[in-house]
């Protein structure tokens, strides 16, 4: 497609004040000041359209889900249609020798220009061939198209991390995207499945500034991942208030407490769930009354129960100092009472606690 | 044995109303701040709502003693947005919502108009392309 974005919108029946509001709202979620809603505006409005690849490997297509399901009527759906979606199996009308032309060609015509997306975690063990598309091995397909593209996007936990084919006892020998391609720039969005604004506003980022987002040391976007779901969670004002739900049931829970201590994963999990929610924003797992499981983060599945109570206080050292003793007081006091409290439980032989649930 | 029997001292709960967290009120002095800006320099400003803890509460609180201005208006794209101006003139709230109604984002704006309410030099030539269309029709 020729010419601006904004002229392509234009011609869709989308108006500039769509675009600006579609904007501030993305920069809301980017977390950038509202000002530079604006700005991505006005660099966005001018930007063309690039190639993309989209390959799926060990995965459930949750990923693909997830970013479907936000779109279509919307003008995220647009932005969408504004890149060459030129290979994803999933949603393209082709099918056996036609599509893996499609992606051939793809790649011939865009050489070195093209985005590559990867959704599924690499099978390495026994040549790659627990996974296999077309008699062709993940492995095989990844560097071969990893090669002439631009930049890739892991989607989801299983191409960031390795995810839940990587899961203790890991029978298929999964690694994610970064351990076999070390040549390219490569940019993670994990969760499980990740949040839909956080693809189209790496591929807006992509659209407006021609580059990959800043990145953290895990090769996240900052721009989402820079905080905690703690640190932007709305609950956490009872967090430092030392208000705690107990139980799922208590008066806490229905205070709408913090749910540190039924084993809430927010203090150390990054993502954008508490600003950018989900299902076009109704609601997210926190607010819907359960504790985050951590799954934007590696080896979120063996990281020892999704009941139990994080042993340290909420990262003290990137609150501020007076917070800092507030917290680490409540931390140290929290692991006690825990300690305290499943012991009672086991003498006293109660009902269902989350102790069994951990069993 | 009942809940009764148990012998429990209930302590007073904090005297502020149910669901307030306290982080609303440090807002109006940055609002002030921003007012006092724009006055000056004509700056404009805002505060991402979505970007902060506050509880459903809060939003309220702060609403109702921001209170309502003269002057509401309504965007028709992609879903309603409302820019309503509140009793401190200057000052708005602005919120988008999408097709369906749910809020994607929310801010509080500082400005003597809103950027979003002001018609772009591009749609304006649109406009009297429009028009001049209109008149030729008429001979």
């Amino acid at each position: 497609m020729k010419g601006p974005l904004i002229d392509t919108l234009v011609r869709q029946g989308v108006s500039r004040r769509t675009f600006m509001k579609y904007c501030a709202t993305l920069a809301s979620m980017m977390a950038l000041p509202p000002s530079a809603g604006l700005a991505m505006a006005e660099a966005m409005a001018s930007a063309r359209r690039p190639s993309v690849i989209w390959l799926p490997f060990q995965e459930c297509t949750g990923c693909t889900e997830s970013i479907t399901r936000s779109h279509s009527p919307t003008l995220e759906g647009m932005i969408f249609d504004l890149i060459s979606l030129d290979y994803q199996e999933t949603l393209m009308a082709a099918a056996g020798h036609q599509a893996e032309e499609a992606r051939l060609n793809a790649m011939k015509e865009n050489a070195g220009k093209y985005l590559l997306i990867v959704d599924g975690s690499i099978p390495l063990d026994l040549d790659g061939a627990y996974s296999c598309i077309g008699g062709r091995s993940n492995l095989d397909i990844l560097k071969e198209a990893a090669e002439g593209c631009a930049a890739i996007v892991a989607m989801g936990s299983c191409a960031s991390f390795g995810g839940i084919p990587k899961a203790n006892p890991n029978p298929t020998g999964a690694v994610s995207v970064s351990d076999v391609i070390k040549d390219k720039p490569i940019v993670n969005i994990p969760g499980c499945p990740p949040i839909p604004v956080v693809m189209t506003g790496v591929l807006a980022h992509y659209l407006t500034f021609g580059s990959l987002p800043e990145l953290d040391d895990k090769g996240r976007p900052k721009a989402f991942y820079g905080e905690t779901i703690h640190d932007r969670c709305y609950r956490r004002p009872f967090y430092d208030q030392g208000k705690f739900a107990k139980t799922f049931d208590d008066e806490g829970a229905r205070q709408g407490w913090c749910l540190f201590e039924l084993g809430c994963k927010g203090p150390v999990t990054y993502n954008a769930c508490a600003t950018a929610k989900w299902n076009g924003g109704t609601s997210w797992p926190v607010e819907s009354g359960h504790g985050c499981l951590g799954c934007s983060e590696p080896d979120f599945w063996d990281a020892g129960g999704f009941y139990k109570a994080l042993s340290m206080p909420a990262d003290p050292l990137k609150i501020a100092a007076a917070a800092a003793v507030a917290g680490a007081a409540v931390g140290v006091g929290l692991s006690f009472a825990n300690r305290a409290k499943k012991g009672a439980a086991k003498a006293a032989h109660e009902t269902t606690t989350l102790a069994d649930l951990e069993k | 044995m009942t809940l009764d029997s148990i012998p429990i001292h209930v302590i007073e709960s904090s005297p502020a109303e149910p669901g307030l967290s306290g982080n609303a009120p440090p807002l109006l002095h940055e609002l002030e701040e921003m007012v006092r800006r724009l006055l000056d320099s004509g700056e404009t400003s805002a505060i991402d709502l979505g970007a902060l803890p506050l509880t459903p509460a809060d939003l309220d609180w702060l609403r109702i003693g921001l209170g309502e201005g003269e002057i509401a208006v309504t965007l028709h794209a992609n879903g309603e947005s409302t820019l309503s101006e509140t009793a401190s003139p200057g000052v708005w709230w602005v919120t988008h919502r999408n097709e369906k109604g749910a809020v994607t984002s929310e801010f509080i704006e500082v400005a003597f108009v809103p950027e979003l309410v002001k018609a772009h030099p591009q749609d304006v030539k649109m406009g009297l392309e429009r028009l001049e269309l209109l008149i030729s029709d008429l001979s």
